[in-house]
């Protein structure tokens, strides 16, 4: 990739680094970013997948990738990245093979693996200042088993474990983990979150990161049609709503430094977001729940807030 | 004892149909027996779920590989290696297919020599409950080929669908679109043999070392192969009249399985366009529309 940034979608690269035929979900949003961090990372990479959705894209004998692929256990992907990063190193030290051969490593995760069973080795990983790419994509749920409650599932949703139900009616009762700011306490030298809906944002990020030496991370927020239950052609829309009504901020970090890159100009109200998927239904009917709605509401508002970009 | 299996893909309600008509069967006073089975299931995967029916204990367990009775709920899965619907059925036995086809042409179109029913329960469902879901519809189609009555089949839809569905108005209308789908088949008797019908051939595994056996994959990007396009319901269909080439729906397709013909119009490759209908949702000028997928055996119209 030249090193102009990206103004439009007419820009992105046109080579594919996927290929269509994968076992995933018609409309996943996941697959759609993960279509586009291929175009940017280009075809000489290792992906390292922590057990979940996206290890079902490899089925023997068939892979959508055009490069090397490796599959782990949930707890331990970035473990296995810094194995290939140590091989590949040790080769290009005995001269047995050209620099110019060299991989980039990359680690794909559910939210399950990474902010629940990965966190410590991810902890770990970047604290070594492994040098490699980390992709969350994060559908809020363990999407692969039936879409049970992870430790990025959201307050208010319904999950595979946190039905609604006369006791709770509201669902999930846990807040979402703030992942970005975990991550970010560490000082990584490049950190952002990312969304399918916003190729030419999520297209220089990874350009940005490719600067940089050391852990480069991104956490990018996906619609999953069966999970949040809404058609899949509704799929880019939900994820522009989840950034238009401000609950998931688009932001980078370079070492420690958070900045917006997209601030939209007038926040849409969260029940848009909330009322177009079937895991929020419960809290319209059959009667609105009122203070869980407000409540998320404030969670977003306090966010914007407290990072001075509301009043 | 009267086995049946169900094939269908992820979302259609499979698994679901195999529980009702288990639950139907049990509340006519048979013995009953459901269960998926479980894989790499996603939306629109091949899946299969089982129902043994008998008057008497069923001691038997594990998949069945000899069915009587094969509800086929997606057309494309009878021309689909890995889910193989007529695999092992036995002779005499029924199978119905989820077609706006008739028996006799289904029956010559796929070359099936048993007793062929069809019905097109996908047209049902989305002009009585407004969804291409099939879990009540296919369930009452087969309580009418195992013989099961229909209160039975209300009471059976009323309690299982209860517990997924909270919408009541939903709920009426799936027990009303399966009670017309349970009087549009005719009743049949059922009798087969125990033996399996000619045209199969099964395909016994041998055991492999590991290191034969593991899955290295050493191709690159072949996925292409597997066909996914015929997970779709509806396809997009492009009017390059309105179209302005903005590139929009290339960019958005989750499969990345829009191209551009020589000039410069994007098609899809309907091998592998699995039906999501982001491009069409997308299309700031709604240039592509949403249509019916047919099915046809022919490939025309698919370039
Ligand atoms: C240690 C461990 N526990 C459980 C599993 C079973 N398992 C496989 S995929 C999966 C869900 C993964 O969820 P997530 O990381 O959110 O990814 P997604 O499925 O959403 O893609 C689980 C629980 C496993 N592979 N390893
Ligand atoms: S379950 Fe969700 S995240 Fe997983 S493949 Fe399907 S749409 Fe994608
Ligand atoms: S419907 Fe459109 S966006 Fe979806 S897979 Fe087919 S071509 Fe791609
Ligand atoms: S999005 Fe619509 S106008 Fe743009 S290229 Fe596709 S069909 Fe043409």
């Amino acid at each position: 990739m030249d090193s102009e940034n990206i103004r439009s979608i007419k820009e992105l690269p046109p080579e594919e680094n996927m290929q269509p035929g994968t076992a995933a979900c018609a409309g996943c949003g996941g697959l759609l970013t993960l279509r586009y961090c291929l175009k940017a990372l280009g075809e000489n990479i290792v992906i390292v997948n922590a057990a979940g959705c996206f290890t079902l894209l490899t089925i023997y004998p068939f892979s959508p990738f055009r490069n090397s692929w490796l599959y782990t256990a949930m707890a331990c992907a970035p473990a296995g990245a810094q194995g290939v990063r140590d091989a590949l190193d040790i080769l290009i030290k005995k001269g047995k093979l050209d620099p110019e051969e060299n991989l980039k490593v990359v680690v794909l995760a559910g939210d399950g693996s990474a902010y629940d069973m990965a966190l410590s080795s991810t902890s770990g990983a970047i604290y070594r200042n492994l040098d490699f790419y980390y992709i969350c994509y994060d559908n809020e749920a363990y999407g692969n088993t039936g879409f049970q409650h992870s430790g990025a599932s959201p307050f208010g949703s319904r999950t595979g474990t946190t039905p609604p139900g006369e006791k709770v009616p509201v669902g999930s009762q846990l807040q979402k983990k703030n992942l970005f700011d975990i991550w970010n306490s560490h000082k990584p030298p490049y950190l952002a979150t990312v969304s399918p809906a916003y190729p030419v944002d999520l297209m220089n990020k990874f350009k940005k990161a490719e600067q940089f030496k050391g852990p480069k991370l991104f956490i990018s927020h996906i619609p999953c049609p069966p999970g949040w239950g809404f058609d899949p052609s509704q799929s880019v829309k939900l994820a522009k709503l989840s950034v238009e009504t401000g609950l998931w901020p688009l932001k980078e970090s370079i070492h420690g430094e958070v900045e917006h890159t997209f601030v939209p100009k007038k926040f849409k109200p969260v029940e848009e977001y909330l009322q177009a998927q079937e895991r929020f239904s419960h809290l319209f009917k059959p009667e609105r729940q009122e203070d869980a709605l407000k409540s998320i509401q404030e969670m977003v508002d306090e966010y914007w807030r407290k990072n001075t970009l509301l009043p | 004892m009267l086995r049946l299996r169900f094939h269908g893909r992820g979302g259609q309600g499979a698994k679901v149909a195999s529980r009702v008509l288990g639950s139907a069967a049990f509340l006519d006073g048979y013995n009953a027996q459901d269960f998926p089975l479980y894989g790499a299931e996603r939306r629109g995967a091949p899946i299969t779920a089982f129902t043994r029916i008998s008057r008497d204990d069923i001691m038997e367990r594990g998949l069945v590989s000899q069915p009587d009775v094969v509800v086929v709920m997606d057309e494309t899965l009878l021309l689909d290696p890995q889910s193989s619907p007529l695999s092992g059925l036995k002779k005499g036995g029924v199978v119905f297919v989820n077609t706006p086809r008739t028996p006799f042409e289904t029956k010559e179109g796929y070359g099936i020599e048993d007793h062929v029913i069809t019905l097109d329960i996908t047209k049902v469902s989305l002009d009585m409950i407004g969804q291409p879901v099939l879990s009540s519809l296919a369930a009452a189609v087969a309580a009418k080929v195992a013989g099961i009555g229909e209160k039975a089949l209300r009471d059976a839809l009323k309690k299982e669908l209860s517990a997924i569905i909270s919408e009541k108005d939903l709920l009426d209308r799936n027990i009303e679109a399966a009670i017309y789908c349970y009087n549009s088949v005719e009743p049949i008797s059922i009798e087969t043999t125990e033996k399996v019908r000619e045209k199969e051939n099964i395909i016994s595994i041998p055991f492999e070392t590991a290191l034969v056996s593991s899955p290295s994959i050493l191709s690159r990007g072949n996925t292409p192969l597997r066909r996914t396009g015929n997970w779709r319901i509806f396809r997009p269909v492009w009017d390059y009249d309105a179209c302005t080439k903005c590139m929009t729906c290339v960019a958005r397709c989750p499969e990345g399985c829009i191209r551009l013909n020589e000039e410069g119009y994007p098609f899809a490759d309907y091998e592998n366009c699995k039906g999501c209908l982001i491009c069409a949702e997308e299309c700031p000028v709604g240039a592509i529309s949403k249509v019916r997928e047919s099915h046809s055996q022919t490939k025309e119209g698919d370039q």
